[in-house]
């Protein structure tokens, strides 16, 4: 088990790696404007130009930049400076993440129980009404693109602009630490958009998966031994929750790196949001660290859940 | 030592400034501008007709950027986002006071430049008891102002406007932050510059720009020593307020915390006697973060907060349908044009620049815009309020053919495209046209304007849209990259001199091989010397003259095509009494400005 | 990153094993219970109707533009905004309003429909290819090449695709890349999904190929003297089919949101050409006032998606024995 656990860990870091010079290169080889010409302000001289380039270490082999860049994250932890503001990409990153982080873990609760209670209540009530209801809306949520679902969101119930004004608009997110109640308040519309889809597919998912297991004979027996519906439904959820539990993990993990979208039309200043504003600006020591950082959360959250099926699932640990 | 020439220029200039300012202030019609031309304000309040010195006193006023700062070291600053907080903490030698763009009033100076008969001298003298604010705290000498302009060379500084202007200074060219050889103190209260050309008036002119801002050299250098400068982080201030610090002058994190806000706080250090600023205000707190929808209704709905920014079209429309007192509109806030390739490409054949200017719907385009409140029909390159806008035409501007249409005119497009050599009128040559314009509205919309009216005339577009600071940087601002039409450049000038409005911008000599203001590759010889003459031309209405004959001859190359002078609306909560600077496009101006 | 969920679908093809895969014959050929199965989906068949009418519309453009007596996509006219510069509501000459140009929404609406469908067709139909090919040559060959193509799909698999699209998106924006073989706008669109999409049709058809090697009938060929690439196209491909449109049909949603998304944040389709993802950005400037630009190319996208999505349900209920 421990040599799995190893192993896997050992590819992970290897894949960090090879995503971190991937993202290296491609951005660098297709640049959308060259960096020292953005720090050089107006009409910059050739000659003042080529010194912002020596200083940003941008005249140097690719190679040679890529390993200063590798040493410097390794070693000291440091990811460069951002081009456009002078930050530390660290710092700026840090800042962020509080806002992505209540953003995504919020909405990842709301799904997950969201998801599993409507897929349950669905499953039990197969084919009645309120099935097809909510199964319905399940299919319209997940078709609908979350950039449209949160400015509709907006253009209903926006307390600024919205027709019913109920929930704070975009940009009104602050972090829980100056005022809790206006926090909670602010991301209560991106949480519904951005759990919106997942609770979705994970009611459709949950459904199919509980109804399987409410088919299988051990269920039957369980009931024809006299067991009250309420624990046999029990039992049922607890053996068909697996794949979903895998999915949340997995979830995560991709968001963690950056609910682009949803920050983007909320203006909420988190991970996302610069990584777009980053990437429009050239500013290749942000690019790199956000990049970095979703690989990084994707990477995590599949070892977790490989070593988790390792664990129940002995056959896996020799693949 | 004066001479007849200073007092010339200052008269004149008294003169302009009265003829223009006099007739706003008293009168109840707000326009500027004399004579034929008057652009109309929309009967709403102007920063010629607001008064600079009924305010009541205290207060915080809340101010709302929906953008971050660019660059708040005065050195440095370069964008107008940056001129908020510059303009009310740092003393220029000379400023503008809100109403005015032709009359600079000694500030930190004690009075006007004297300008030596040979052009080649100036000498101005420092008013004395001015001090820095804390932790410098002592009295400002000239030495501070000179090495406010000495670090602009450096290029861990990089001032960007200080080869533009200083370059003719001796030793200005190779400076690299050390000590100047053309500026010269001879005593703590005075300052000497020394020219290699003779070119005073636009060197004098151009110490109205923060550059000229005092800074304590054993105070900065420390911090100027690092790659890039963090002075800013650490500024200290001259005007009636300063950035909020903590007792090492640390303003970073403190007054100023990047993306969040910034706090500017009264300067205990600034005696009002040696200061014309009333600086009503006790407290002035800038929210950093937001959209420009909900900021505009926030502002117009609430008391005691402004609009930094130019507020969108949904919010001006707000203000002037339900909120009229709370709008101010603001001649003069710079230019809209399109560049095109004069240098390769089909638009380096000059008819067809024309045919392009005959054909758009310059009037079309402004109602994208947001119409006649906020827009002019551009029809040359100088615009109002900049010396020259009348001599050069005014608002109907030079009577060409290709200029008399606003709405455009396919007949006489077509008339110069078969000039061009093609016999029926529509372009038929093979070469695709690249355009690169802005994605931002309503520049995407503009840029699209421009795209159809480009296939009308028969040429096959590749049309993109892109970050502005990408189309500046990446493809409009860089000659190599033959970009054949950049739809959403625009201008705004230095400083109110009609120099910093043509001459970066159409002199070929400014045609960078990045970073190029120069988008069209304008490069015509003898527009190029007659622009490199009035660079030393004394005197602002000679100059006036002189720059007014430029812009005829650019309108008469085509060599770019105009369509927008900007009127800028910014509005106000309704507790708030605001003054806004004409020189900045009516921004409000906290120095003035206070609460009811 | 979360433009729609792919990550659904059970990475290795479980669920898909149901398929009697060279197992014993059927009373009647798949073919015929696979059609018997979906003609009683009646929401299925519904959503297969507004598909094809969907192609037919975008195919038909121009005719039905005329019909309905609407202006073309492109047709600027700054007279049918206010004095202010907005855009005027809908009316009957326009019943979805105009855009800030005075262009006809309703006819954009129309002319957005061909960007969809062909982003989701050639971009899907790309990059099934691709995952077919590698998925198979990964699954048929055991070893350092399957090792090899495992951990080159893993480590696409862990790149956030959003980001890269916006990266690639960005850097080809004015003049292409790869020295101008792919072009902005629907070229880096479908270059994109292909090399961002590609790896889940690998991890599925490497799964099944997995299964299938160890089956009977390979043994069978292979003593006939079958080359490789014979077994693999000729055998084990055909049994596949039915998974690969399934997982292909629930990739098209996917990448209809995934175009979207990219020209909402303004690397994707440009203007003047219609996308309704493009139309949502230039929405959203003015989206409380001006309603309609907002609206309906969002419930076009809305209902194109959910067709896509049901016919995807559809076909696998109606191939899969265990239905719900």
């Amino acid at each position: 088990m421990t040599g799995y656990i190893i192993r896997r860990i050992l590819w992970g870091v290897a894949l960090l790696v090879i995503i971190c010079a991937a993202t290296f290169v491609l951005f660098r080889i297709f640049p959308t404007g060259n960096p020292a010409v953005l720090r050089a302000g107006r009409d910059p001289q050739p000659k003042e130009i080529a010194e912002i380039e020596r200083v940003l270490g941008l005249n140097k082999p690719l190679i040679v930049q890529f390993w200063d860049y590798l040493k410097s994250v390794l070693l000291h932890f440091d990811f460069g400076y951002s081009y456009y503001s002078d930050e530390s990409v660290r710092g700026l990153i840090g800042e962020r993440l509080e806002a992505t982080a209540s953003l995504t873990i919020g909405a990842a609760v709301l799904w997950f129980i969201g998801g599993l209670g409507v897929g349950i209540v669905s499953a039990l009530r197969r084919h009645s009404l309120l099935d097809r209801a909510a199964m319905g809306t399940a299919l319209v949520l997940i078709s609908a693109p979350e950039f449209w679902l949160g400015l509709i969101a907006l253009f209903l119930f926006s307390s600024d602009i919205g027709r019913w004004k109920v929930f704070p608009g975009a940009g009104s997110y602050v972090p829980i630490t100056s005022d809790p109640w206006k926090w909670f308040t602010s991301l209560i519309m991106p949480w519904f958009v951005l759990a919106a889809g997942g609770a979705a597919v994970y009611a459709r998912l949950m459904r199919g998966s509980l109804i399987e297991v409410m088919g299988e004979d051990y269920i039957r027996t369980a009931r024809a031994k006299g067991l009250e519906e309420r624990r046999v439904t029990r039992q049922g959820v607890r053996a068909s929750i697996n794949p979903i539990v895998t999915l949340l993990a997995l979830e995560t993990g991709a968001l963690l790196g950056g609910a682009v979208v949803v920050e983007t039309v909320f203006n909420i200043p988190g991970v996302g949001l610069l990584a777009y504003q980053s990437i429009t600006h050239s500013d290749f020591a942000v690019v790199q660290g956000t990049v970095l950082l979703a690989a990084m959360f994707i990477i995590v959250a599949n070892i977790v859940v490989d070593i988790a099926y390792a664990y129940l699932d002995p056959r896996v640990r020799y693949s | 030592m004066t001479s007849i020439r200073i007092v010339a220029a200052i008269s004149l200039a008294s003169a302009l400034a009265l003829a223009l300012a006099g007739c706003g202030s008293s009168s109840s019609s707000p326009s500027v501008g004399s004579g034929t031309s008057v652009v109309s304000t929309g009967g709403f309040q102007s920063p010629l007709t607001q008064s600079l010195t009924a305010g009541k006193r205290g207060g915080t006023l809340v101010v709302l950027n929906e953008t971050e700062f660019e660059h708040l070291d005065p050195g440095i600053a370069y964008y107008n986002i940056d001129y908020e907080v510059v303009d009310v903490t740092q003393r220029a030698l000379y400023s503008y006071k809100p109403n005015t763009t032709t009359e600079a009033t000694p500030d930190m100076a004690s009075g006007p430049p004297e300008i030596a008969a040979d052009n080649r001298t100036i000498t101005i003298h420092i008013r004395e008891g001015i001090h820095f604010s804390p932790p410098v705290d002592r009295e400002v000498t000239s030495e501070d102002v000179a090495y406010a302009i000495e670090r602009g060379a450096n290029p861990d500084v990089a001032n960007a406007y200080f080869h533009s202007y200083f370059d003719s200074v001796e030793g200005g060219p190779k400076a690299e932050g050390g000590p100047i050889k053309g500026i010269q103190t001879p005593n703590k209260h005075t300052i000497v510059f020394h020219l290699t050309e003779p070119k005073a008036q636009i060197v004098a002119d151009a110490l109205v720009l923060p550059l000229s801002a005092a800074v304590p050299k054993e105070y900065a250098e420390k911090f100027d020593k690092n790659k890039p400068s963090n002075y800013a982080d650490y500024q200290v201030a001259t005007g009636p307020y300063m950035l909020k610090n903590n007792s090492e002058g640390k303003v970073l994190g403190v007054g100023y915390i990047p993306g969040k806000s910034a706090t500017l706080v009264r300067n205990p250090n600034w005696n009002p006697k040696t200061d014309f600023r009333p600086a009503y205000l006790n407290e002035i707190l800038i929210k950093i973060g937001g959209t420009t929808t909900v900021i505009g209704r926030q502002v117009l709905e609430g008391t005691d907060m402004v609009q930094n920014e130019a507020p969108n079209q949904a919010s001006v429309r707000l203000a002037a349908e339900k909120f009229k007192s709370q709008l101010e509109i603001s001649p003069g806030a710079g230019t809209h044009y399109i560049a095109v390739n004069n240098k390769v490409g089909p638009f380096s054949n000059i008819d067809l620049r024309k045919a392009l200017w005959a054909a758009l719907d310059r009037a079309a385009m402004d109602k994208a815009r947001g119409g006649e409140l906020v827009t002019n029909v551009m029809t040359h390159f100088l615009y109002p309020t900049i010396p020259g806008f009348e001599q050069a035409g005014g608002l109907a501007g030079p009577k060409v053919d290709y200029n008399e249409h606003p709405e455009g005119d396919m007949a006489i497009a077509e008339k110069y495209i078969r000039l061009a050599g093609y016999a029926k009128g529509k372009y038929s040559g093979g070469q695709t046209l690249e355009v690169v314009g802005s994605r931002s509205s309503p520049a995407e919309q503009d840029a699209e304007v421009v795209n159809q009216t480009l296939k009308n005339l028969g040429f096959t577009t590749k049309f993109t849209l892109v970050e502005p600071s990408t189309m500046y940087s990446k493809y409009c601002g860089v000659p190599k990259e033959e970009i054949d039409v950049c739809p959403s450049v625009g201008w705004i000038a230095d400083f109110a001199d009609p120099q910093t409005v043509l001459n970066i911008t159409f002199n070929g000599k400014f045609i960078n091989p990045v970073e190029s203001n120069n988008w069209g590759q304008v490069d015509d010889p003898t527009i190029n010397a007659a622009m490199t003459a009035a660079e030393s031309v004394t005197g602002t209405s000679a100059r006036a003259t002189a720059w007014a004959k430029i812009d005829d001859e650019l309108v008469a190359d085509a060599a770019a095509i105009p369509f927008d002078w900007d009127k800028q609306a910014n509005i106000e909560g309704s507790g708030v009494d605001g003054v806004g600077d004409l020189w900045d496009s009516g921004e409000w101006d906290y120095d003035y400005s206070s609460l009811k | 990153m979360s433009v729609g969920r792919l990550e659904a679908l059970p990475p290795g093809g479980e669920g898909l094993e149901f398929l009697d895969l060279g197992g014993e014959i059927a009373a009647r050929s798949p073919l015929q219970l696979f059609w018997m199965r979906f003609r009683q989906d009646r929401l299925a068949l519904a959503s297969f109707a507004f598909i094809v009418l969907l192609i037919v519309v975008a195919v038909a453009a121009p005719l039905v533009v005329e019909v309905l007596g609407l202006p073309g996509p492109n047709v600027q006219n700054l007279n049918l905004t206010d004095s202010f510069g907005s855009p005027l509501g809908p009316s009957l000459a326009h019943p979805f309003g105009v855009d800030q140009l005075g262009q006809d929404v309703m006819s954009r609406v129309i002319y957005g429909a061909r960007v969809s469908l062909e982003v989701a067709i050639i971009g899907t139909g790309m990059a099934s290819v691709i995952g077919v090919v590698i998925g198979m040559l990964a699954g048929f060959y055991p070893g350092w090449v399957d090792t090899l193509l495992s951990r080159t799909i893993d480590a696409f698999l862990s790149i956030p695709i959003l980001l890269l699209g916006l990266g690639i998106g960005a850097a080809c924006a004015v003049k292409g890349c790869v020295g101008g073989t792919i072009q902005p706008g629907l070229g880096v669109i479908i270059f994109l999904i292909a090399i961002a999409t590609w790896p889940y049709m690998a991890r599925l058809v490497r799964g099944l190929v997995l299964s299938l090697r160890e089956h009977e009938f390979v043994d069978a060929s292979r003593a006939l003297g079958a080359s490789d690439m014979r077994i693999m196209f000729r055998e084990i491909l055909p049994n596949l089919t039915a998974p690969i449109i399934v997982y292909a049909s629930l990739q098209i949603p996917f990448n209809i949101l995934f175009e979207a998304t990219l020209s909402y944040l303004g690397v994707g389709i440009r203007p003047p050409t219609a996308s309704w993802g493009q139309m949502i950005a230039s929405a959203t400037p003015i989206f409380n006032t001006a309603w309609w630009y907002m609206t309906f190319p969002g419930l076009a996208l809305l209902f194109t998606v959910l067709a896509f999505n049901l016919l995807g349900d559809g076909l696998r209920d109606a191939l899969s024995p265990r239905a719900a």
